[in-house]
């Protein structure tokens, strides 16, 4: 691997480059390295690809696993004292099994086991899917507790009007309970995937090539950290604008039952 | 058509219900009154099972619905209820708060279910409110589509638990009047409430209960000129 030196490289660049001041110089020749060089910009393509594909597949897992916890836990703490359901008890135990352990250490921790002790992948098909159940099972352990927030923010005749109707437990859950929570938890829900994203970066410890990695190793081919770990910052600054973005559409259509 | 038979509810240790025994007929309206805590409301909310009896049974059209082989979601289908709060659906507009059960449990198509909930809003006064949602209607208003969400399942018995305590009082004659109208129509009605005047023009029998009894009942006419129990005879001088 060849690198570049700054003198090297201006003998061969543009005029405009060279007539600019000697800070634009050093910055255009960065910037050159980064993206340009060698098509290092598909580094971060590459490395952007891993990342979504990451946040979305933790991103499902963790609403589907959090939601299933939350109705679980729910449905047993809403029992009449004296006649709780003993299967629902030790559903409800293993829940705040998984809450406890999960909520009690680090991520980062969770994916070096879940990396070098329990799945241990081979392939980079395998490392991307161990990455994934990993933060998506992190991740569920927080929605589960904004989901039961959201259902708990529901008021009981809410649950006796659909249960009067005829409608059973799960049909009522489904058609009336979840609409509402959902549009209550949707602020707290879209804390918890931007933080999903952000946590992405971690999946390189089971060298995973995410952008986080890919930015790394430009670095290591450079041994220039400024513009390229800069940048990886502005990405992620970008994509969670956009994110941001997105939720406040939805939040805005789910709340037009809200105006008067 | 309801047959309550030593209906005993307790919540812990605090005993609501102590063995009440009633039979309602069918056509019959219902009314029950009494002073807060007596129960009325908890006898009202186990006919449909949104309380669970501690002991007893209650018998609705020949089928014991305490019992553990009830459907008891197939049972509700034929009790419509109307609550104190009204329990709209927030998140849906009139028509689809309506629509959504006979829909979702498939007794009706989308389309019939259309023209049902619209018979409906026109029969509680409301045909102008179908694409509202319910934060934007008056107290009376939601109640009056309380109503129609309840008898859009076609009950054959219809339960109002306070159905008028929480609005203010100038919308309270709105309600009597849908309520009115449905018990001329024949509808058998179970009425928990305070409006003495409805239970007087409006029901055939008037049932008073106190701590987790019925005291005393009678049509409403003797029920309010010539009261026997004292506690009966107390209450009405406080409250007529």
């Amino acid at each position: 691997m060849t690198i570049l030196s700054l003198e090297g490289w201006l003998a061969t660049a543009p005029a405009w480059v060279t007539g600019l001041p000697d800070g634009l110089q050093w910055l255009a020749f960065q910037l050159y390295q980064t993206f340009i060089y060698q098509d290092r910009w598909t580094w971060f393509v590459n490395g952007l690809k891993i990342t979504f594909l990451v946040t979305l597949g933790a991103l499902a897992l963790g609403v589907v696993l959090g939601l299933l916890v939350a109705i679980l836990r729910t449905a047993h703490d809403s029992q009449r004292a004296g006649k709780r359901n003993p299967i629902l008890g030790i559903i409800n135990a293993v829940c705040k099994l998984y809450l406890t352990v999960i909520r009690g250490t680090p991520m980062m921790v969770q994916l070096l086991i879940m990396g070098f002790v329990i799945m241990v992948p081979k392939t980079d098909n395998e490392t991307l899917v161990c990455g994934i159940i990993t933060l998506g099972i992190n991740s569920g352990a927080y929605v589960a507790e904004i989901a039961r927030s959201g259902l708990m923010s529901i008021g009981a005749g809410q649950m006796e009007a659909g249960r009067s109707l005829g409608l059973n437990y799960g049909q009522t859950m489904r058609y009336i309970i979840i609409p509402q929570a959902i549009k209550n938890i949707l602020p707290a829900l879209g804390n918890e995937m931007i933080t999903l994203l952000k946590d992405t970066s971690l999946v390189s410890v089971i060298s995973l090539r995410d952008v986080t990695k890919q930015a790394q190793n430009i670095v290591a081919n450079t041994y220039q950290a400024y513009v390229p770990f800069i940048c990886l910052a502005l990405i992620y600054l970008v994509l969670v604008i956009i994110l941001t973005k997105l939720l406040g559409i939805l939040e805005r259509r789910l709340r037009a039952s809200d105006r008067r | 058509m309801i047959d309550v038979r030593n209906l005993c509810k307790s919540f812990g240790k605090h005993e609501v219900l102590k063995g009440v025994n009633e039979h309602i007929e069918k056509g019959e309206k219902v009314v029950i009154i009494g002073p807060s805590g007596s129960g009325k409301s908890t006898f009202l909310r186990c006919l449909n099972l949104l309380e669970e009896p501690t002991s007893g049974d209650i018998v609705f059209e020949g089928q014991n619905i305490t019992s553990k082989q009830t459907d008891i979601n197939l049972v509700r289908r034929k009790m419509g209820m109307v609550f104190q709060q009204f329990n709209l659906f927030p998140h849906l507009t009139v028509k689809e708060n309506i629509k959504l059960a006979p829909v979702k449990l498939k007794i009706m198509t989308d389309a019939e279910a259309d023209k049902r909930a619209l018979e409906l809003l026109e029969r509680v006064g409301l045909p102008d409110k179908a694409n509202s949602y319910p934060i934007q209607l008056s107290g009376g208003q939601q109640q009056r589509i309380a109503i129609a969400r309840a008898l859009a399942m076609n009950p054959d018995v219809m339960l109002f638990d306070e159905p008028t305590s929480a609005l203010d009082p100038e919308m309270v004659g709105e309600v009597l009047e849908i309520m009115k109208e449905l018990a001329e129509d024949g509808m058998t009605m179970v009425v928990v409430t305070h409006e003495m005047g409805f239970a007087r023009e409006v029901g055939t029998r008037v049932l008073f209960m106190d701590g987790g009894n019925i005291v005393e009942q009678n049509e409403p006419k003797a029920f309010f000129e010539n009261p026997q129990n004292p506690r009966l005879k107390d209450f009405l001088s406080k409250v007529l």
